[in-house]
């Protein structure tokens, strides 16, 4: 069984590169590349080495550390255990660590203390993968905290720019507060269950709830709820994704707050299991309807390009946590999915965002335009982001939105509860203000005119470019392949999601009652692959034949003053006769229709995210107060 | 052998060559009835297909400021969906492709035409175009609530309690029960998808997006011979899309026994369906502010479809 | 099992929510910070109170001899409690490191006046 090791080296290979780089890297660039490399790597081939015995031959891995054993059904020592559904979280954050790490090299070539920036890198890197893997509630506490500090100390890490500190420091407030209840929760467990073990506390508790454990409950779904920023704990995160850097932009967007999402899955699927009630579902479904709602209306008032796409990442986070309300097959099946191409898209997006600010040295939306002539391939990976988040077949963000309305309203039907159809009719509505949002930004950022003092900007490097590439060859891939990513990876952790029963007799020592899990299989057509691949023929033969025959264009861009190239006018832009001038729509005096008639809503919650941590704090205790309330009232 | 069918089907019933030439047809009885209407002779029936050769054979200018791969790539893909949506629907009785989730693919096909123009548009490089996109966007946000709503009521009815996309249903469900239109909860909903599509399709007075008088005809100021050419056609053929979801999902498909005459009362009634809401109102009314179009939809058409909606779950 | 170190903790986590609520010098909001963690440590190690038990420092010779007077105090919330209180501290550390960097950058540490991004 050598893999059973594999997890475990994994996270301490990360945590013992991070002391490496620290004490060897400081001053050597290469060393310091190389270590992070040797370790990140090492994290993403165990960690994919892991899918043969879990994902496929159904295993549970666990390994206890120290070697000490559970005794007599009782566990003593901290248990990693690594099922099907931590595993499918694991690949999707281990291959963001790599394209992170990648594309950091070329990025940040430019700061100083890059030492401590990779220090934290792994650091982070090292908590996520940890809290993925471990099987003991207080291991999970502490990944929490490594991931908060590592969090807080990278968004400020450019502590020149305009807002990093703040916003650091309100990232530090609001996520202490948040993790200190979830110890508060840890602990009335242990108080109630003495066992800090996963297994063994959803063994015990499950269908015996005294008024402790359902106080624990409103206590860890509201930390975890901090973690995964939803409404109302995500406030500070819409600052602190804008001011850090943009590879830890991808990691706080991709991996950050789906650990918030698996801690809440693990709590209320496989500890306490109280999935089934109808209550709980609702209110899952409430607060993600009206996360989804909220952000994305927020984000069509912003005009700093990382702003805006931290207010999309709470949105489709949204979207997650409605699917996992749902509680079934096909709606954890689709929240799964779209966690996952949420991270492959929104990482996308977050290099592109920085290839853009790397290029320009600005990223409000306001002073840039024009940029597609200039950076022709990070436009393209651009566009390829956005209709993958705005659910265009067929990228990847259309297969998983696709299961979530299906199993939002199949559900709607089962139940004959109105709420459900009420939040397909939402989900579909969000999506098309998504592509609002980011037909906006390719608008103001990409096409339309170049600024004359813009002239010098030149592409990204090489290096900056391949983890663009890999983004989109995968949202491309997940998009078409959705029924392989489905039978190997989806299904599986699905399944271990509703089969928490087992996993008791697996700990303590009997393997083979990992099989005996639920089976629920899902079943999907949406595409009929041979018109799809007729069509295509069609597109690209026409593609071919109507830029073959068409005029060639005068290659430069062409500003006022540049008659000598072009005499008559004929390439230039229409502007009803006048003289040709710099007149470039930009993403501020977009949309008036829609801003207009929601202007007193903008105004609420432009008052609502008022930038002062008094408030901020507030919000996530009224916010957790109220989740507490609920739960005692209908939970019982 | 299926391949060969399937290229049939694609290139000439009821794909592209079938659509287009209803659709510029449908276009072209638009103009000469509303010019009747306006008390004008009006142009030939067939002219559509005379300006759509015409500008076929013009010189096409890319503006230097644009780029050009999205520029020149935009109207094929927008052809290419609507292309795949008029296979879905079933002209005279026929369906060719037919899934159990038709009506959401298709929800999701008809943004696809849209977001083409838009990204065209864009990708020309002139202001005119950027107004012009971003009222198509807010047209687009404004028409999909309303339309997602008469969507769920249509296949609550039809499903008898359980919720049934697939158009083959709805059509088999007329024939047994009569026309969807003649449910008493169904007929907000048939006033709520007649309003709606004029401002799919961007004929007046929705045609805020491409205002001729204001903004040049928004997205499509920069384009010019064939890539012009074929955003006309898709303009046609969403017209002919529009009337026959309309006429496949509310009227049903008179069965004759002949495919011939099938197929020509349901082009019949896809005329009448555009004369009533397309011509008729295009020739009463003036252009609405792209405020005023988002209100209307998001309350007047919205509400109408939610009546529709809540009747229908009510049981009636 | 003590009632009064449980009312206490509970008060002490709510004062410390208070203080971060409701106080604008950044100092003030660390120190609330601080109590909610107090607090919460202090309620841990509460929990594994056994009332008349001693400290729980054995020899594991003495435990498997089978004698049954051995009542002594849980130790894993002892533990949990030494693990909390330095991550309290970390945490503290770098708030307090945050605010002296705000000082410089701004003149003022106070959350009314040290809202840049809004909106």
């Amino acid at each position: 069984m050598m893999y059973a090791h594999f997890p475990v080296i994994a996270v301490m290979g990360l945590f013992l590169g991070a002391f490496l780089v620290e004490i060897f890297g400081t001053k050597n660039k290469y060393i310091r590349n190389t270590i992070v490399m040797i370790f990140v790597l090492l994290a993403a081939v165990l960690t994919f080495a892991l899918i043969k015995p879990v994902m496929v031959n159904g295993e549970i891995i666990t390994y206890w550390m120290g070697s000490w054993e559970p005794v007599e059904g009782w566990a003593i020592g901290i248990g990693y255990e690594v099922d099907a559904l931590g595993l499918f979280f694991g690949l999707f954050c281990a291959a963001t660590f790599v394209l992170s790490a990648i594309y950091s090299f070329r990025y940040m070539d430019s700061d100083d203390h890059l030492g401590h920036y990779y220090t934290l890198f792994l650091m982070l890197c090292g908590g996520v993968l940890g809290l993925v893997f471990t099987g003991d509630l207080f291991n999970m506490f502490i990944m929490v905290e490594i991931i908060t500090f590592a969090s807080a100390a990278l968004a400020a890490f450019r502590n020149y720019k305009f807002g990093a500190l703040e916003a650091g420091f309100k990232y530090l407030v609001i996520g202490s507060v948040g993790s200190s209840m979830i110890l508060f929760g840890v602990a009335l467990i242990y108080l109630q269950t003495h066992t800090l073990n996963i297994a063994q506390i959803g063994n015990e508790m499950a269908g015996n709830l005294t008024p402790v454990t359902i106080l624990a409950l409103g206590l860890l779904i509201m930390g975890f709820s901090v973690k995964a920023f939803i409404f109302p704990f995500h406030t500070p995160v819409v600052d602190s994704y804008a001011t850090a850097p943009a590879p830890i932009s991808m990691m706080f967007s991709g991996t950050v707050n789906k650990i918030g999402v698996l801690g809440l899955i693990r709590v209320l699927y496989q500890m306490f299991r109280v999935m089934d009630k109808e209550a709980m579902q609702m209110t899952l479904v409430v607060i993600g309807m009206a996360t989804m709602f909220i952000a994305v209306t927020c984000a069509l008032a912003q005009h700093r390009l990382k702003r805006l796409l931290a207010y999309h990442s709470i949105s489709q986070v949204g979207y997650v946590i409605m699917a996992i309300g749902l509680a079934t097959p096909l709606g954890v099946t689709g929240g799964l999915f779209h966690a996952m191409n949420h991270t492959v898209f929104k990482g996308l997006l977050f290099l592109c965002a920085g290839a853009v600010f790397y290029a320009a040295g600005t990223t409000n939306m306001d002073k840039l335009g024009g940029l597609s002539k200039k950076m022709p391939l990070t436009c393209a990976c651009f566009i390829v982001g956005a209709f993958a988040i705005s659910g265009i077949p067929p990228f990847n963000g259309f297969a998983s939105k696709w299961m979530i309305y299906l199993a939002a309203y199949n559900k709607g039907m089962e139940t004959g509860n109105f709420l459900y159809i009420a939040a397909t009719i939402v989900a579909v509505v969000t999506s098309v203000m998504t592509l609002a949002s980011f037909i906006k930004v390719t608008q103001t950022v990409f096409f339309g005119q170049l600024k004359a003092t813009n002239d010098y900007i030149r592409d990204v490097p090489l290096s900056m470019r391949i983890p663009m590439w890999i983004g989109s060859a995968l949202c491309i891939f997940l998009g078409v392949g959705y029924n392989f990513v489905n039978k190997t990876i989806l299904n599986p952790a699905m399944n271990a999601a509703f089969s928490a029963e087992r996993y008791f007799d697996v700990m303590m020592g009997d393997p083979a009652a990992a099989s005996a899990g639920t089976n629920y299989t899902i079943n999907l057509s949406v595409w009929n692959p041979i018109l799809w691949l007729v069509l295509f023929a069609i597109v690209f033969a026409a593609v071919a034949i109507a830029i073959i025959t068409t005029k060639k264009t005068v290659g430069k861009v062409m500003l006022s003053g540049s008659d000598n190239q072009d005499p008559d006018g004929k390439y230039a832009v229409f502007f009803s006769g006048e003289r040709s001038q710099y007149s470039h729509v930009v993403g501020s005096d977009m949309f008036w229709g829609f801003r207009k008639n929601f202007s007193k809503y903008f105004d609420v919650f432009h008052k609502f995210h008022n930038g002062n941590v008094n408030d901020y704090a507030t919000y996530c205790v009224v916010g957790g107060i109220i989740i507490t309330i609920i739960v005692f009232i209908f939970v019982r | 052998m299926i391949v060969l069918t399937t290229i049939l089907q694609i290139l000439i019933f009821p794909g592209f060559l079938f659509a287009s030439f209803i659709g510029l047809l449908l276009a072209g009885i638009d103009r000469k009835v509303l010019a009747r209407m306006q008390h004008r002779i009006g142009p030939p029936i067939i002219q559509p297909m005379y300006d759509f050769f015409k500008l076929c054979g013009k010189e096409t200018i890319v503006p230097a400021a644009a780029n050009r791969h999205v520029y020149m790539l935009a109207p094929w893909a927008s052809l290419c969906s609507l292309i795949v949506m008029c296979l879905f629907i079933p002209v005279g009785g026929l369906t060719f492709f037919s899934g159990n989730a038709d009506l959401i693919i298709i929800i999701y096909l008809l943004t696809i035409p849209a977001v083409c123009l838009i990204i065209g548009g864009s990708s020309s490089g002139s202001p005119y175009a950027a107004v012009g996109i971003s009222r198509e966007m807010v047209t687009m946000i404004a028409y999909e609530l309303p339309l997602i709503i008469v969507f769920l009521a249509i296949a609550r009815v039809v499903g008898r309690g359980e919720l049934v996309f697939s158009i083959k249903t709805v059509a088999e469900y007329q024939i047994a029960n009569g026309a969807l239109v003649s449910h008493i909860a169904l007929i907000p909903a048939a006033i709520a998808f007649l309003l709606i599509i004029p401002a799919e399709v961007g004929t007046q007075p929705f045609d805020t997006a491409e205002a001729e008088t204001e903004i040049c005809e928004g997205p499509l100021v920069e384009y010019s011979g064939k890539p012009l050419a074929l955003f006309k056609l898709n303009s046609s053929l969403k017209m002919f899309i529009m009337s026959a979801l309309f006429t496949t999902l509310f009227i049903g498909v008179v069965y004759t026994g002949n495919v011939i005459a099938d197929v020509v009362i349901f082009v019949a009634i896809c005329c009448l369906v555009t004369i009533i809401c397309m011509t008729l109102v295009h020739a009463v009314t003036a252009r609405l502010k792209i405020e005023h179009l988002f209100k209307f939809y998001w309350t007047v058409v919205a509400g109408i479809a939610l009546v529709s909606l809540i009747l229908v779950w009510a049981g009636l | 099992m003590i009632i009064i170190n449980f009312v206490v903790s509970v008060l002490l986590i709510f004062l410390g929510l208070y203080c971060v609520c409701t106080r604008k010098n950044f100092i003030k909001i660390v120190m609330g910070l601080g109590i909610v963690d107090y607090g919460v440590n202090l309620f841990i190690v509460s929990v594994g109170f056994n009332d008349g038990g001693t400290a729980p420092i054995y020899a594991l010779s003495d435990l498997t001899n089978g004698a049954a007077s051995h009542f002594f105090v849980d130790p894993v919330p002892q533990a949990l409690t030494l693990t909390s209180i330095v991550i309290g501290a970390c945490v503290q550390a770098m708030a307090l490191s945050f605010v002296i960097m705000l000082y410089k950058r701004y003149q003022t540490i106070n959350a009314d006046e040290i809202r840049g991004l809004h909106g």
